[in-house]
């Protein structure tokens, strides 16, 4: 019978002696030693970048003022540009995304190592979305303004560039870890590769990618706020203008419109989602 | 150390899901080292029965007693160590796939240590030794630092049954334990519930889809049908006219949907 009670220093020796394996312990040596690093690491970080407590205090007044001038929220005179810009926002980020989904589904199945088999060309795939995924929506955006001109065409272009390696990495992922077992029904059942991928995988995946697509709707909106700040069109313009001028109040205003609009994006996708989990 | 065992008395419990009465006002008294199999067709109301005992499932209306303790009426730490007394074996095993299998041994002393060191994943000196002499007396030490979700399922059901044997239970509840095992794999796990109630002397209250397996290592057989007791005996009286009586088909129906047999092995010393 096993009882902590009966579990004396004799039973713990021949146990160690049993499997000495499963004492191996932590080393708390090398666990301080890691820690004391990463405290040094810090304060070094502070030193390079200046960080004093006069500074840290100084900033935190100007933000207190700025937060002062935020209340009351106003719309100010140009109700009709905030509108307008934020419809262009969130039109462009569903735009992006929709198209960006349909891009990364091929992108997505030749980056899973269950459909593509040879373990090179999976690799290399996989490091070339990494790649690309490493390149933030900012820069594309900053590259299309030059290369297609002010406005929203360069911003759904920069949310469609960034958006396609991360859906496809995520649905890549997502058909590798499929249960294999229906697909496995079909081959038994004479039923062919590309069979057994249609009716074994994409029903298990569907579900996972609609919700990542979702996800990402929510996520374009709101960074796609930014994009007008370099010209990509949408509300990012707005807020970047008042700014300059200081009308924190109609800053104030546009945040809390692109915040209720962001929830009411996320609670609709939250709903889509329970329907189709 | 020897923890009191007591009797299980179960009075008039009954569990109502909207129209469906799954489990009917049961009665049931299981004394203190029995091994109770409880028998019944898919929808019979076992798992139901189970669950309530270990209170994953609330009772619509009736008790539950263990010795002087009203099970029915225990809130939470008291709950929490209620649950830890009556271990529970899942026929999917439950394991935790991507842990190893000592790690899911241990899982078995979360309730009997601080939170702080258990969310960090520190385990005594003494717990690792218990664990060590659970695997090893299943024979399962070789694959002790292996990942649960590469093992076979009759290995995955012993680490269950491992980690439930760490809880220091006082009763093992075990619902269809071998109905997704092959026969081997199948004798293998109920020969360890048979040692376990033997040796240890604890309660054992299993579910079984299998006539044979219940007659061939329970003490006591229980049927149940549409939520009701209709046959509680020892499993000699179990006869093929009996079920045919009870159930109105022959035990090849009763079989139907189609779950191994397992015979019992010769005893491991
Ligand atoms: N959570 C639940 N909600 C609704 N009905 C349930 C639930 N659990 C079980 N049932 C119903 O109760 C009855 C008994 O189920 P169960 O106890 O699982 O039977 P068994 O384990 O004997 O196959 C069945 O009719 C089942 O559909
Ligand atoms: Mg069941």
């Amino acid at each position: 019978m096993i009882r902590a009670g009966s579990i004396g220093p004799a039973e713990i020796t021949a146990a160690r002696k049993r499997l000495p394996t499963a004492f191996a312990a932590t080393s708390w040596v090398w666990s301080g030693i890691g820690g004391m690093a990463f405290l040094a690491w810090l304060i070094l970080l502070a030193v390079w970048f200046d960080i004093t407590p006069t500074r840290l205090a100084g900033g935190l007044k100007g933000l207190l003022v700025i937060l002062a001038q935020m209340f009351p929220p106003s719309p100010g005179a140009q109700w009709a540009d905030i509108l307008h810009g934020l419809l262009q926002s969130v039109a462009m980020a569903f735009l992006g995304t929709v198209i960006a989904a349909i891009i990364a589904l091929p992108l997505g199945f030749f980056g899973a190592r269950n459909i593509v088999l040879n373990a090179a060309a999976h690799f290399s795939v996989r490091r070339f979305y990494d790649g690309f995924r490493g390149i933030d929506q900012l820069i594309w955006a900053l590259a299309f303004v030059r290369a297609f001109g002010l406005g929203p065409l360069a911003g759904l272009m920069a949310i469609i560039a960034a958006e396609v390696f991360v859906l496809a990495k995520l649905l890549a992922e997502a058909v590798e870890n499929t249960n294999k077992a229906p697909s496995e029904a079909i081959t038994a059942a004479g039923g062919s590769r590309l069979l057994a991928i249609r009716f074994g995988v994409v029903p298990q995946i569907l579900p996972i990618y609609l919700a990542q697509i979702l996800y990402a709707f929510e996520s374009n909106t709101r960074s796609a706020t930014i994009l007008g700040v370099v010209g990509a069109g949408g509300i990012g313009l707005q807020i970047a203008e008042r700014i300059k001028v200081r009308y924190w109040d109609e800053v104030c205003f546009i945040i809390i419109l692109i915040l209720i609009t962001v929830a009411l994006i996320d609670r609709c996708s939250a709903t889509i989602r329970s329907r189709c989990a | 150390m020897s923890i009191a065992r007591e009797s299980l008395r179960i009075h008039g419990l009954s569990c109502r899901f909207g129209a469906v009465t799954a489990v009917d006002e049961i009665d049931l008294d299981v004394p203190a080292g029995q091994m109770l199999a409880v028998i019944g067709r898919s929808g019979a109301g076992k798992s139901t029965l189970l669950r309530m005992i270990n209170r994953l499932q609330e009772p619509s209306t009736g008790s539950i007693a263990y010795g002087p303790t009203d099970v029915t009426a225990l809130r939470g730490r008291a709950l929490r160590d209620w649950r830890r007394d009556c271990a529970m074996i899942f026929q999917q095993f439950n394991l935790i796939g991507r842990a190893d299998v000592l790690t899911n041994v241990l899982i078995g002393r979360l309730n009997h240590r601080p939170w702080l060191p258990s969310l960090l994943g520190l385990f005594t000196e003494a717990e690792r030794a218990m664990a060590v002499q659970a695997l090893d007396r299943f024979g399962l030490l070789d694959i002790a630092l292996q990942r649960a979700d590469t093992l076979s399922g009759g290995q995955q059901q012993r680490v269950a049954l491992c980690r439930a044997l760490l809880q220091e239970p006082r009763m093992l509840l075990a619902d269809e334990p071998i109905a997704s095992l092959d026969p081997h794999n199948a004798r293998l796990v109920m020969d360890a519930l048979r040692q376990i109630n033997r040796e240890d002397g604890l309660t054992i209250l299993a579910n079984l889809h299998h006539l044979d397996t219940a007659r061939a290592y329970c003490d006591r057989v229980v049927a149940l049908d549409r939520g009701r007791i209709v046959f509680d005996d020892i499993p000699d009286r179990l006869t093929p006219d009996v079920i045919m009586a009870i159930y109105n088909i022959t035990e090849q129906e009763f079989h139907a949907a189609d779950t191994p047999v397992a015979e019992p092995m010769r005893q491991i010393q």
